[in-house]
């Protein structure tokens, strides 16, 4: 017997890469002749290009060509407020209007600035409550939010009335008539219930992914196909919406992207900017390099909805919540169709459980970057926002703030939204135990309030749930005759170790050593499957159902092929380090290396050449491109299931506040998850302690600032954006999980990758708030000026609504 | 929205004063500047003022000595990646602040982005690539980072483990929280702190025994 | 605001040996020259291509402007020491602790090993808007955009405001002021030596300059008096973050005290004046009083009296209060 894969700590299989700096991301590509990209950016908020002057530019020495939005090779892209890779009606201050492409960056440079462009200003808001206010400007010409209805998708514009301003008062969200609307009960009977009521303004800042690496691509041309080097989150998923953009064939476009420097929802398929570079190679001929720089990635690179909400919250008097009123405003920055708000809403019934709900938002363009997903899009903003407002409750109601989570947490019944759909499974409350003993809840609470010299301790618990899977994707596998597992992962490889630990599923059924297993990733002319996006945590969940399928396939044919030579059943044989054997002599058997090449010389299903009907065609290319090498396992993942795929992790975090500076340390921090099995123990800690820095940064320290006046941004550098360092985080942090399988799905495992963030953040916002005495200040970040403000009863720098500070 | 034009419009002030003559370097051994970064403004000739830094040096990298063709305006990020192949020094910000260009000048961790190739002639420089032995053994602070699992996406990492080994070769017995201080010039956005120290951690212990 | 990012625009690179050397090429190029130190100021705006000299004088060759060394019963040290050998030379960390600390806060690790103490003392500030290229005063302009009704200016001053708001940066800049020290300046009509305290200058008298340094000037010397050599130092930068991060306030004070009584005292903070001050009421106010917490409070609010905060920075008040009162209270 092999020892299991699942389970264990085994170092991925790119890490010497890695750590040796032989990993080639994007930008670490050459090829002959290659020339360099360079982009013109808005310098206005909002405008329409009249002119461009590039004459000087393109007489310049070095200079190749010119790339504007109306260049005729560039792509068509339709649909309602999708964005192209270059405009001539900027909705945001650096968004590219065009590139130029030179013999080196240099040059490149020097002929950007060579540029004249006429710029005509146009209106533009940078605050969704301006624009929603009578009159206020609109961020699109067309109007200020996105209208769903059925099938309809259309720009409108929404205004509000002064009288929804004036009821609000300056400080208080004014509630107009919402774009969507939910209820679920009455909200006012479940308030008629409510032994307390508690009413909070909050607000909730937009924040940049920060990627390490800027979404820089290189691109050439070569017998009609476009090869392209980019920094993307998924390969399938890119591969296909590349080639849509471009209107190309999927076999047309080889997509390398072994590595990804960090995307976190920024890159979860081809950024628009790739266009430039696929494009200007085509134009030029030539190899083009567009380096993306900081500033640009700060421009271009994505960013999470920030909201300005309302948030009512009933409670009876043992702490169970009755009503939720909620009302998000969101910014919907410039381009798409950002669903934050939506899924807040959700979460928020799936975190309290309440009998009445009533939701209601408005999602507002502005001319600001174009938003995405970030981990746990709504998810890690909801649960910041509303888990502070849990502690004021308890505090009120003199309860244990621990007690009431676990009494308002879900259960086996759990569920979720308006139409109360189910789960998959949900072990919140088990988490929450063993978060109380690890973190030492009993004990550190008795901390809360008291002083170690000008310090304040509070102690905070964070509950975050999120997304963590989908299903029927396809997994791709081939025993060669060198007796090795080969799996192939159409995944993308965003840092999570995913293409290596799905994988396992694969070796586990197979019962095969780890190190005879390979792993094929990263460039989809190495036949890749079909494949999930890697967002939404799906992956784990995915593909360790694809792999387990298509392992079951080989593992089938390994069967067939042993009973066809040694005789007997195909189901009396069993497979074991590297062998398949009859179970009840495990002498006579066969070796994988001797079944694999017999898979090739039997071919038909054995070999690849023929497969299952209900493949997708990637799959299908790729399968027939290995057909013959070997025995292949092949299959869509159609175990089927009920519900939603949700995972939890639970934060609980420790903070001293000095009263005198209003300086914040996070002192300690556990987070605890259920996530079904546990694949890899180190890498599902790093998912955890990892996505808890990144919501320590969100509660605490990162800034997106626009000047009101001028529209343009600021917090474009890290020490501006300040993304927490490795000072602002604890010296060590814990963790455990429940380890409990989802009884839904093979393996087990459900995705981690969402929920932590929001844990740290939730959690470090409630343990703020309870070091200031059970002040709940209902806005991040929780920066020095704002919690010294408080501490000091000085004027707040900012108004409770102010946004983009 | 005038001022905005304003600064749109303040253009190159000093750039016509120079009169560069474009061409390329033609220099048998020498890595020259048909490389890609810098290839259009070629050689400096008669617009060059006395006393400049001459371009064609030999810079100290990994224990070799390499020629090159080098701007008076170029960084050792630049130089590094596009002229010598070695990419595994990642440029993140270009901006001395997130240190996944860090390389050692003089065995002294540097941001590789925010200093001239010329302000390093003659020094001794060491990169990610020169961490390894020769044989392909890792340097104790990459065996450590492969023991404890390694970091996420990595893009990172070339330029935590430079500071580690800078670190970890000059402090014996250093605690968690002095690595914390020594790495705290390196981001990580996928937040994998808590890993990097124990890898550091261990790294501490592993040159404990080398030595 | 700039145009392009990244890219260093052309000019000449000069790597003179000595300090004479380096004041020709100086005189030579004069307005287009720039003195590079460490670099990690000049840099950003050469990537950002707002300001592009012609001639670049890299000091790094120079040896005479490295070092630390005894003078008398203080130090000499030269201004392109780096600010690691600042923070960890026996006699600064032994006898002025406080200069040690300073330094030691700044950035982070590589940029110490990197950066000098003259190029730290002599940075150019961080306001968002100038930095970002928008023509102010301060670049030549006529506006400024931080003090505006609806500018964000939380990180900006709340004393020595004169058409410009922004701040001094630096971190070693206010350990200068309280441990006395001076700046020898020299350029090609010889050598002019400032109190610390007069080397920082306001947009008062010169908007576009953090120093009294010109064109065709170098910092040629940094002396350290053995005034305050053993003083009780406090040294304390509060910051978002706790590494590359500038200072929201920061305080840097020498206390003599006898039997717990203030006998003298130096107090300089940084962070809320265009320039590093000198807290001359605070410093009256505190001696001849007990070291305690009450002297302090008294002694913050002296020091934030004449303040006048700008829409979003009212907070600097109190923190710079009870800063100030931090270094004067014995404990902490």
């Amino acid at each position: 017997m092999a020892e299991k894969a699942i389970g264990r700590d085994i170092a991925p299989p790119d890490l010497r890469a890695k750590i040796t700096g032989r990993a080639r991301y994007a930008e670490d590509f050459r090829a002959e002749g290659m020339l360099f990209a360079k982009l013109l950016l808005s310098p206005m908020p909002h405008c329409r290009v009249r002119r461009i002057d590039a004459s000087a530019a393109l007489a310049m020495e070095g200079v190749v060509d010119i790339l504007t939005a109306d260049d005729p090779m560039m792509p068509e892209i339709t649909g309602v407020a999708a964005e192209a890779a270059l405009t001539n009606e900027p909705l945001y201050e650096g968004e590219p209007v065009l590139a130029v492409a030179a013999v080196d960056e240099t040059t490149a440079a020097n002929a950007i600035e060579a540029i004249r462009v006429d710029f005509e200003p146009l209106p533009f808001v940078v605050d969704p409550l301006d624009s929603l206010r009578p009159g206020g400007p609109n961020a699109r010409l067309d109007g200020n939010i996105q209208w769903r209805e059925g099938q309809t998708r259309e720009i409108r514009e929404f205004k509000w009335t002064d009288a929804d301003f004036d009821a609000a008062g300056p400080d208080r969200l004014p509630m107009g008539e919402p774009q969507v609307e939910f209820n679920i009960g009455d909200v006012e009977d479940g308030f008629g219930d409510a032994d307390l009521v508690l009413e909070e303004t909050i607000l909730h800042q937009s924040l940049s992914h920060h990627p390490m690496e800027p979404r820089s691509v290189m691109a050439y041309w070569q017998n009609g196909k476009l090869y392209l080097h980019t920094s993307t989150q998924s390969t399938a998923r890119t591969h296909a919406s590349l080639a849509n953009r471009l209107g190309m064939d999927q076999s047309d476009v080889v997509l390398v992207t072994e590595y990804c420097g960090g995307g976190f929802g920024s890159k979860i398929s081809g950024a628009p900017i790739n266009d430039v570079a696929a494009i200007m190679s085509r134009k030029t001929g030539r190899p083009v390099m567009l380096r993306i720089t900081r500033y640009e990635e700060n421009s271009i690179g994505r960013a999470r909805p920030g909201f300005q909400a309302f948030a009512k919250m009933g409670f009876r008097n043992d702490g169970r919540v009755t009503a939720i009123d909620l009302y998000i405003v969101q910014d919907a920055g410039s381009y798409g169709s950002s669903g934050d708000f939506n899924t807040a809403g959700s979460v928020a019934t799936l975190n309290y459980q309440p009998d009445h709900m009533r939701f209601r938002a408005v999602s507002v363009y502005t001319n600001t970057p174009p938003r995405s997903a970030q981990r746990a899009p709504g998810g890690a903003q909801i649960v910041a926002m509303l888990e502070p407002i849990m502690d004021k409750a308890a505090r009120e109601l003199g309860i244990d703030r621990l007690a009431i989570r676990r009494l308002n947490a879900p259960g086996e019944d759990a569920w979720l939204g308006p139409n109360r759909g189910t789960l998959t499974s949900c072990f919140a409350r088990e988490a929450l135990d063993i978060g109380a003993e690890v973190f030492g809840w009993e004990e550190r609470s008795r901390l809360s309030g008291t002083r170690r010299g000008t310090k304040a301790i509070g102690v905070g618990i964070g509950v975050s749930p999120f997304v963590g899977g989908s299903r029927g994707m396809d997994g791709l596998l081939v025993i060669r005759p060198d007796g090795k597992l080969y799996i192939h992962q159409g995944i993308g490889n965003l840092g999570t170790h995913s293409i290596a630990d799905t994988g396992r599923a694969a070796a586990d059924v197979l019962d095969m050593d780890w190190n005879d297993c390979e792993v094929v990733w990263g460039d989809t002319s190495r036949n890749l499957p079909w494949s999930s996006s890697q967002s939404g945590s799906q992956t784990t969940h995915a593909h360790t159902r694809a792999n387990h399928a298509a392992a079951l396939d080989a593992k089938a044919k390994l069967q067939e092929i042993a009973a066809s030579v040694l005789g007997g059943s195909p189901d009396a044989y069993d497979c074991g380090d590297g062998r398949v054997f009859q179970a009840s002599n495990p002498g006579r058997g066969m070796s994988f290396a001797d079944a694999a090449q017999r898979a090739i010389d039997m071919g038909g299903r054995y070999s690849g050449h023929e497969l299952p009907e209900d493949l997708n065609p990637m799959t299908v290319a790729s399968a027939n491109n290995l057909a013959g090498e070997g025995l292949i396992g092949v299959a869509r993942d159609n175990y089927g299931g009920e519900g939603g795929v949700w995972s939890w992790v639970m934060g609980f975090a420790q903070v001293e506040v000095d009263v005198e500076t209003g300086k914040i340390d996070i002192t300690e921090y556990t987070g605890v998850t259920d996530c079904g099995t546990v694949l890899h123990p180190r890498s599902l800690a790093a998912q955890i302690h990892g996505g808890a820095v990144q919501g320590f940064g969100q509660a605490r320290s990162q800034k997106w600032v626009f000047d009101p006046q001028w529209g343009v941004a600021f917090a474009k550098r890290f020490y501006t954006a300040r993304p927490p360092g490795i000072l602002d985080v604890p010296l060590r942090m814990d963790w455990a999980a429940v380890d409990l399988p989802d009884p839904q799905t093979p393996v087990g495992a459900k995705g981690i990758g969402e929920p932590p963030i929001g844990a740290g953040a939730a959690a470090v916002a409630s343990a703020v708030a309870d070091a200031l005495g059970g002040q709940c200040l209902c806005r991040t970040p929780l920066t020095t000026d704002v919690v010294l403000a408080a501490l000091t009863g000085t004027e707040q720098p900012y108004r409770p609504l102010e946004t983009h500070v | 929205m005038t001022e905005v034009e304003i600064i749109r419009d303040r253009g190159p002030r000093n750039y016509s004063r120079r009169k560069f003559i474009k061409g390329v370097i033609a220099a048998g051994a020498t890595v020259s500047a048909s490389s890609y970064l810098f290839r259009g403004p070629g050689v400096l000739t008669a617009g060059q003022a006395r006393g400049g830094v001459e371009r064609l040096m030999t810079l100290s990298v990994n224990g070799q000595q390499r020629r090159v063709d080098v701007l008076p305006y170029e960084t050792l990020a630049m130089t590094l990646r596009y002229k010598l192949g070695l990419t595994g020094t990642k440029l993140g910000c270009d901006r001395a602040e997130c240190g996944a260009c860090t390389v050692h000048i003089d065995g002294v961790s540097h941001y590789a982005c925010s200093m001239l190739t010329h302000q390093v002639r003659g020094r001794a420089i060491r990169t990610i690539e020169g961490l390894e032995s020769p044989d392909g053994e890792l340097h104790p602070v990459q065996q450590a980072v492969m023991d404890e699992g390694g970091f996420q996406c990595a893009f990172c990492a070339p330029g935590f483990i430079m500071s580690m080994a800078e670190f970890t070769e000059n402090n014996p017995g250093a605690t968690r929280e002095q690595c914390a201080q020594a790495l705290s010039g390196n981001l990580c956005r996928c937040g994998d702190y808590n890993k990097i120290l124990n890898s550091a951690e261990r790294a501490v212990e592993y040159m404990s025994q080398r030595a | 605001m700039a145009v392009i990012r990244d890219m260093i625009p052309p000019c000449e690179l000069f790597q003179p040996a000595s300090i004479g050397d380096a004041l020709n090429l100086l005189d030579q190029y004069g307005e287009d020259s720039w003195v590079l130190a460490g670099g990690l100021d000049s840099f950003d705006w050469f990537k950002d291509r707002i300001k592009r000299p012609e001639a670049i004088v890299d000091l790094g060759g120079i040896e005479e402007l490295k070092g630390i060394r005894a003078d008398g019963d203080g130090l000499v040290i030269g201004p392109m020491t780096s600010l690691t050998e600042v923070a960890t030379h026996p006699d600064i960390v032994g006898r002025f602790g406080l200069l040690a600390q300073a330094a030691a806060e700044v950035a982070t690790p590589q940029i110490r090993n990197q950066g000098t103490l003259g190029g730290n003392l002599a940075q150019d500030t961080r306001c968002w808007y100038y930095r970002g290229g928008w023509p102010c005063y301060r670049a030549g302009g006529n506006i400024c955009y931080a003090s505006a009704p609806k500018a964000m200016n939380a990180e900006h001053c709340v004393f020595g405001a004169s058409r410009c708001v922004a701040v001094n940066p630096s971190d070693t800049a206010p350990a200068m002021i309280a441990l006395d020290a001076q700046m020898v300046v020299t350029n090609a009509a010889g050598e002019t030596v400032y109190d610390a305290e007069d080397f920082f200058i306001g947009p008062g008298i010169d908007i576009e300059r953090m120093t009294v340094m010109e064109p065709g000037d170098l910092l040629t010397a940094i002396r350290i008096p053995g005034t305050w050599a053993g003083a009780d130092f406090h040294f304390e930068k509060i910051r978002d973050r706790q590494s590359w991060d500038f200072s929201l306030v920061t305080v840097a004070s020498a206390i003599r005290t006898s039997g717990g009584t203030i006998q003298d005292a130096r107090i300089s903070v940084n962070g809320v004046a265009p320039y590093p001050m000198r807290l001359d009421e605070a410093e009256r106010a505190v001696i001849g009083q007990a070291a305690s917490d009450d002297t302090g409070i008294a002694a913050g609010d002296i020091a934030i009296r004449r303040a006048q905060p700008l829409r979003h920075n009212a907070y600097k008040l109190p923190l710079m209060k009870n800063l100030v009162r931090r270094a004067v209270r014995a404990e902490v």
